[in-house]
């Protein structure tokens, strides 16, 4: 029989409606640990496909008779190969079309609140962990921190009847290529970053340190400019009707924003500091965090989306409850000393519009996980 | 380098370039050397854990122009 492949956009539809799913991913071992599938319903075991070439019996003690199994590869040629061996022992098993690097590309789109004034969507690329948001009012939306993907907003947009008119990014983003001057290039919309994150950008741009508020739509929806730099020193995050911090990479539900990318650790730290304990302070603890990235499944609510009122980070976040700066600054520029994310100088690049991938090269730049929140320290 | 075998796999996808490499190196004896051409930047790291797991020795490795040449002693 031959193997059935199965989609990307299948297996979110699967994620979504909460099926069990189990995953033999057959790349290798560094490469599984730095990057796999994750879900509440997933199971997932890793045996590379080389170990097939040995003993094609080497995953029976670990594969389930019954389940479906779904294998999964880089590009999907190895889970393909994988997958034909284990069909040929009597596995009902799928391989996942395209791989990673397919999965890379999906994205996911939740209602987080909706009044009569306005809907607010979180769209979530799952493979990458990046979040981005939808605000739509009447016939008219705004889309901060957009995936490179842009043609999914546009869709988005059209099915809630609205057209985009503003797009902004918090801040110059180093993991992942910005949507954000193409989506606002192919809407006619305004395209909104701070100067400081773009020295010299290689496209229009509205600056958004000019901007207090960004009005837009039948009704007043405030999208109020709150420099938080720590992150990148022009991080902005944007207060939504009082109610919704969308925080970019300054803040997590777990966390905050590793401050050492542009290699000044501790002097982005104690502006960190000064975010947090100041500017973020006159804020209500009842506000709903909404970032830019979720490092851990955990961080997802029962409805699927990453967000948590500012009262609960406050709580839970050990960084955020020192009072004394420099056991803050010790705090922070301490765990940020990690990883960089893969080939964050070409991205940060591209974001400035100094260059422009084809789709290939995009592609491959951003296969990998996003490694822009600071760990263990929340 | 002396080799005993040349397994071009240039153009070839992952799984092929392993698939490719095993099936040679069954062939040959004990202390021989594999030459392996990949332009496959997947199947590096893949070709590096597979030798190690089945005790066989990488010898060399270059890389030109996107092209990845391994000599492997088989173990």
């Amino acid at each position: 029989m031959a193997v059935q492949n199965l989609t990307v956009e299948a297996l979110r539809d699967k994620l979504n409606r909460g099926e069990s799913l189990f995953i033999l991913d057959v790349r290798n071992e560094s490469d599984y640990d730095d990057w796999k599938i994750e879900g509440p319903t997933v199971h997932s075991i890793n045996i590379p496909y080389f170990e097939f070439l040995d003993d094609e019996d080497v995953a029976d003690e670990r594969l389930p008779d019954e389940t479906d199994i779904v294998t999964v590869c880089a590009k999907g040629g190895s889970s393909q190969y994988v997958a034909e061996i284990l069909d040929g022992k009597g596995y009902n098993v799928y391989s996942l079309e395209g791989g990673m690097k397919a999965w890379s590309q999906v994205y996911n789109d939740t209602l987080v609140f909706e009044d009569d004034n306005m809907k607010l969507f979180q769209v979530n690329r799952m493979a990458k962990g990046c979040l981005s948001y939808l605000i739509v009012t009447g016939d008219e939306a705004a889309v901060v921190d957009p995936g490179r993907h842009t043609a999914f907003y546009i869709r988005l947009a059209e099915r809630e009847g609205a057209r985009i008119r503003h797009v902004m990014d918090t801040h110059l983003h180093a993991d992942h290529i910005s949507g954000g001057p193409g989506l606002a290039e192919e809407t006619g919309a305004t395209y909104y970053i701070a100067s400081e994150e773009v020295q010299g950008a290689g496209y229009t741009f509205a600056p958004l340190e000019k901007e207090e508020h960004i009005h837009f739509g039948q009704v007043d929806i405030k999208v109020l400019a709150l420099p938080t730099p720590g992150h990148t020193p022009g991080s902005t995050s944007f207060v939504v009707n009082d109610r919704f911090l969308l925080s970019g990479d300054t803040l997590f539900v777990s966390g905050l924003g590793r401050p050492d990318l542009g290699g000044k650790a501790r002097e982005w730290a104690e502006l960190l500091y000064d975010t947090v304990f100041h500017k973020l302070s006159d804020l209500q603890d009842q506000t709903l965090v909404l970032p830019a990235h979720y490092a851990d499944m955990e961080e997802m609510d029962e409805n699927g989306i990453v967000g948590a009122s500012l009262g609960e980070i406050r709580e839970n976040n050990r960084a955020m409850q020192t009072k004394g700066k420099e056991v803050f600054t010790e705090l922070i520029a301490g765990a940020a000393s990690t990883d960089t994310p893969p080939n964050f100088e070409k991205i940060t690049a591209i974001n400035r519009g100094k260059q422009t991938p084809d789709e290939e090269e995009a592609t491959e730049l951003e296969i990998g996980p996003n490694r822009c929140a600071v760990h263990h320290h929340g | 380098m002396k080799t005993d075998v040349v397994v071009d796999a240039k153009g070839l996808a992952c799984p092929m370039p392993l698939v490719r490499a095993k099936k040679e190196m069954d062939r040959l004896n004990s202390g021989e050397v594999m030459k392996l051409i990949s332009t496959d930047p997947g199947s590096v790291n893949d070709f590096a854990s597979w030798a190690k797991r089945a005790n066989h020795e990488i010898l060399d490795q270059q890389e030109e122009d996107g092209v990845y040449t391994f000599y492997v002693k088989k173990g």
